[in-house]
């Protein structure tokens, strides 16, 4: 027994010195064979056979050299190494001696891959992966909850009051710690140079309960974040780089926030981020607990905590909901039907794009199910014109193992190569995408595809080169081989007919459902892009301009410099008119609050008429080109510290709380300010669409510059010709009236408008790409078929053209056989469609998700393709000379 | 031209086994011819499956091969019996006679049954 197992040992220790000595053991094989074949031609002749006899009887006796070598071969497992090589070698000959089919075969699988890479690595980095905080799974956002607001999000979910948030923080007991912070912009300088940059504030525990490290110098202390303290920086790892220089002396550095010093205490490490991946200046919030935010404050800040160990997001629900509920009972005024909601960060950051993401993956598998179709149909055509080669190869000796092996290994190396291709392919996809991507999406991603993305692709690609590998294996290992060698091009093409047939039909069917919901989508955007946004977004430039409050004390001081610059700025060339708001309609936040009107009972709490707040500077309404409806508009008068207060409203507004009444002239009182006086509503102006095109006006209020001063203003330039080439000139004018004024955001409003449909623009335009590359591929696999089957028919039809039928008939009778399978797969895709684009709802506008007319093009489209790829091949056997297709053997 | 039997490719390897045993090391033509005469030239042996079996009892220790040279002074590959090769014959030449009882029972006059 022992002898048995030394044995076996040391046959495994030969085969695998043989694995290193391969070209040894083969010679040896032949000089043994030689050696052999010598000393039997000896002995034949000294049996007095001739030299030519004694050669011919040992060759006999050898029964085929090559095939017993082959044989020796195959049973040793070093072989396989070997012959593997061999078979990619060969398959790499056989696809340069056939590139057209190797190139389709490559490209399709490169699209496929490259396609599903690239979506696959966004959902990754959206769905997937963790985010790069301590524990992530505890983080939740806590939001404050109206019912009866609808906030630009679509969602029922509310910034959060400072007071109600302290309240949360000391009456809870689910969370570890619970901290607010909030993102704007500040003008930071350092003494040579001033740039508006990105900012969050934030309590200060709010670091360390995301469980981050600063790369220099420290986070805040409690300290720091009370009312009073002096102003503390953190700065980011990218502007530690690009505005430091990575220099190590940066912490404890004097430099200018908002024309304040502060001092900068420490930077954090590269690629750190909170909700907006381009903030560069964390400060601290300074919320001070002795003042009551109920009396002089709203909504405004956002609120993220840590759950404690062992408690679920359910329980901390149950229990903020409670502590809500005694809230709205103390201070019913301010929380009256205000709530609580709790939920995860992660689920709050995805939310947004989640269904787009999951479309667009559902999609790109659909894609990726067409391209491995199509690499499957191509081999298996590829197969039915080798089907002689293979018969030859098993009967010179190839085992019937080996020959799959070679057929696995070429689709393989087909899947590789395309898997390759793919990978750089989903590179310049993914920057593409993000280009192309809207904000919230791109702000919250990394570009990388990384090593679990390549990963992803080799699996994918070798996963379909095996399976679509293994199909025309069963097909060639089934064959009856002797008849593969006797039958020549006649030959029938039985199984693998019907499974190229099916193949082309799964493709047209998965085709018919990518178009359906690109049709879908782009109706959506078609909607969406002729909704009328009320205002003309066309030729305005805009930028927005943040005055210090420290070097413009005084309220006229604050107004005069929004007056100086909008005068030079209409004087120069190029500029019809300009004007300034707080808050750019369409980009984002907007302020809003209650409001009274004169002669009214006040409002029950909870039942409050809420507005939208603008303020404007005059020319306002002209210059973005919002109609005037009645009364009259601001004019420069009106914008003085002591002129009366008077407002303007837009038509919303008017039909909700003035029903039936003649809104100018009314009085009204805005709580925007510590004073509210009534004042005089002097016109009404159309409405302008607020965040998104797809939802309603809001009713909105606007006030003149000088009775609600903002010290930050976005400017709007409507250009004679091309907006952007105003970007300097403005910019001269702002540093013309104080050299130390940063100008930020230069924009087009055309963009900005664009930008609030970008999520449906993102899904339309890629789910148009898939469908256009799977009708592509689709179109490919049609002509494959019918090509093949018109050679293979060639007989037949020269048969056929001899017995009388005329041209057009053979045409209809190829057309019709290739129409046949295009139409089953049409009607399955029709089905799938149907069951499929119920997912896409959220996503439409203004079409319904089982619309007729998209339903109705969608295999128009494929069908017209189709004909089109079916033609060519009917079009070459209807030419077919009879004597010429008789004689092709 | 008389028809001649096969060899089955089992039976071969026993064969070759046992050649090895009577004749002590040799190359795979004195093998072949052995086998063909001790059969009184009734098997035919095709070249081409002996020495796959060969490989295969030198792979499983059976057998060890080694170069020299033959008696008209060839270079050849010499092939001998290993110790777990004698054992390997013993048993299947206990296999053999075995399986050959009971063939030759059913072969056997009717009465003996």
């Amino acid at each position: 027994m022992s002898g048995v197992l030394k044995g076996r040992t040391r046959g495994f220790l030969i085969r695998l010195a043989g694995l290193f000595r391969k070209g040894r053991q083969e010679r040896e094989l032949a000089e043994e064979f030689e050696s052999h074949f010598r000393m039997h031609v000896e002995e034949n002749l000294r049996r007095a056979m001739s030299a030519s006899e004694a050669q011919r009887e040992a060759r006999l006796k050898f029964g085929g050299i090559d095939s017993a070598k082959e044989r020796m071969r195959e049973g040793s497992t070093i072989m396989t190494l070997e012959t593997t090589w061999q078979d990619l070698r060969y398959a790499i000959r056989g696809m340069r001696g056939n590139p057209g089919f190797a190139v389709t075969a490559i490209l399709s699988m490169a699209l496929g891959i490259g396609a599903s890479v690239a979506i696959f690595t966004l959902a990754d980095n959206l769905l997937l992966r963790p985010l790069p905080y301590g524990e992530p799974g505890q983080l939740t956002m806590v939001w404050e909850v109206n019912p009866h607001h609808k906030g630009s999000n679509g969602t029922n979910r509310n910034v959060v009051s400072p007071a109600n948030y302290l309240d949360w923080k000391a009456q809870n007991t689910v969370f570890e710690s619970i901290a607010v912070f909030g993102d704007g912009r500040a003008a930071f300088a350092d003494g040579a140079r001033v740039e508006e940059l990105e900012e969050q504030y934030m309590s200060a525990d709010l670091l360390p309960m995301l469980g981050v490290r600063p790369w220099r110098g420290r986070l805040f202390t409690a300290a720091e974040d009370l009312p009073n303290a002096p102003d503390v920086v953190l700065i980011s790892y990218r502007l530690w780089q690009s505005w430091f220089g990575g220099d190590d002396g940066v912490v404890g550095r004097k430099v200018q926030l908002r024309s304040r010093p502060a001092t900068i205490i420490g930077v954090m490490p590269p690629g750190f981020y909170f909700r907006n991946r381009n903030t560069d200046l964390w400060e601290t919030e300074g919320l001070d607990p002795a003042r009551d935010y109920r009396k002089t404050a709203g909504r405004f800040l956002m609120s993220v905590a840590r759950l404690k160990h062992g408690v679920t997001r359910d329980q901390a629900q149950t229990q903020m909901t409670a502590i809500a509920r005694r809230l709205e009972t103390d201070y019913p005024r301010f929380d009256t039907n205000w709530t609580v909601n709790v939920e995860s960060l992660r689920e709050s950051l995805v939310s947004e794009v989640k269904t787009s993401m999951l479309v667009l993956l559902g999609a790109v598998g659909l894609l990726l199910a067409v391209a491995c179709a199509n690499v499957a149909n191509l081999l298996l055509a590829r197969y039915t014109s080798r089907r002689r080669e293979m018969a030859v190869r098993v009967a010179i000796g190839a085992g019937r193992g080996r020959v799959v092996r070679q057929l696995i290994t070429e689709s393989v190396t087909l899947g590789l190569a395309g898997g390759v291709l793919g990978v750089l392919l989903a590179r310049w996809a993914v920057m593409g995408l993000l280009a192309l991507a809207p904000v919230d999406l791109s702000r919250n991603i990394s570009v990388a595809v990384d090593y679990r993305i390549v990963l992803f692709a080799v699996a994918v690609s070798v996963l379909t080169g095996v399976i679509f590998g293994l199909a025309p294996s069963f097909v060639a290992v089934r064959a009856d081989l002797t008849r593969g060698l006797r039958e020549d091009s006649r030959g029938s093409v039985g199984g693998s007919g019907h499974l190229r047939a099916g193949l082309v039909a799964a493709e047209v069917a998965l085709c018919v459902m990518l178009l359906a919901g690109a049709g879908l989508l782009f109706r959506s955007l078609i909607g969406l892009q002729s909704v009328d946004p009320g205002l003309n977004p066309s030729r305005v430039l805009t930028f927005s301009v943040l005055i210090p409050g420290e070097r413009y004390r005084e309220p006229v001081q604050r107004t005069q410099f929004f007056s100086r610059a909008l005068e030079q700025i209409e004087n120069l060339p190029g500029v019809e008119l300009a004007s300034a708001v707080s808050f750019l309609p369409f980009n984002g936040m907007s302020a809003g609050t209650d409001l009274a009107i004169a002669g009214r009972p006040p409002a029950k709490p909870g039942e409050e008429l809420v507005a939208t707040i603008r303020t404007v500077m005059p020319g306002y309404f002209r210059t973005m080109e919002i109609p005037l409806k009645r009364g009259r508009v601001f004019t420069a008068a009106d914008n003085t510290l002591d002129s009366p207060y008077r407002f303007v409203v837009n038509q919303e507004f008017a039909r909700k709380y003035m029903a039936g009444e003649e809104p100018v002239g009314q009085q009204i009182s805005v709580a925007m300010d510590s004073k509210n006086p009534l004042g005089e509503i002097i016109g009404v102006v159309g409405n302008v669409k607020e965040g998104a095109l797809d939802q309603e006006p809001a009713p909105t209020v606007y006030y003149i510059h000088a009775h609600l001063i903002y010290t930050g203003m976005v400017f709007v330039v409507r250009a004679k010709n091309d907006p952007l080439s105003l970007a300097d000139p403005v910019r001269r004018v702002i540093h013309g009236i104080d050299p130390a004024q940063p100008v930020a955001q230069i924009r087009t409003m055309d963009s900005i408008v664009r930008e609030t449909f970008a999520r449906q623009r993102f899904s339309a335009l890629l789910l148009g790409g898939f469908s256009l590359v799977s009708l592509l591929l689709a179109a490919v696999g049609i002509y494959g078929v019918l090509a093949y089957s018109v050679t293979e028919r060639t007989r037949e039809i020269g048969v056929r053209v001899a017995l009388g039928a005329e041209p057009g008939r053979i045409l209809g009778l190829v057309l019709g056989s290739g129409m046949r399978t295009v139409l089953a797969g049409a009607v399955a895709g029709m089905g799938g469609a149907l069951a499929l684009t119920g997912l896409l709802k959220s996503l439409l506008f203004g079409v319904k998700a089982h619309d007729a007319a998209t339903f109705a093009a969608a295999p128009v489209v494929l069908i017209a393709v189709a004909l089109l790829a079916a033609y060519l091949p009917a079009r070459r056997a209807a030419r077919l000379a009879p004597v010429d297709a008789l004689r092709t053997d | 031209m008389d028809k001649k039997q096969d060899v089955w490719q089992g039976t071969l390897a026993l064969m070759a086994l046992k050649t090895l045993e009577a004749m002590g090391p040799l190359h795979g033509y004195g093998i072949a011819r052995r086998i063909e005469q001790i059969s009184g030239d009734r098997l035919m042996l095709n070249y081409g499956t002996l020495y796959p079996a060969l490989l295969k009892l030198e792979q499983e220790g059976y057998i060890a091969a080694e170069w020299g040279v033959s008696e008209n002074h060839r270079k050849a590959k010499f092939y001998k019996l290993t110790r777990a090769g004698h054992a390997q014959l013993r048993k299947e030449t206990r296999q053999w006679e075995a399986a050959a009882d009971i063939i030759a029972r059913f072969f056997a006059p009717e009465d003996s049954l």
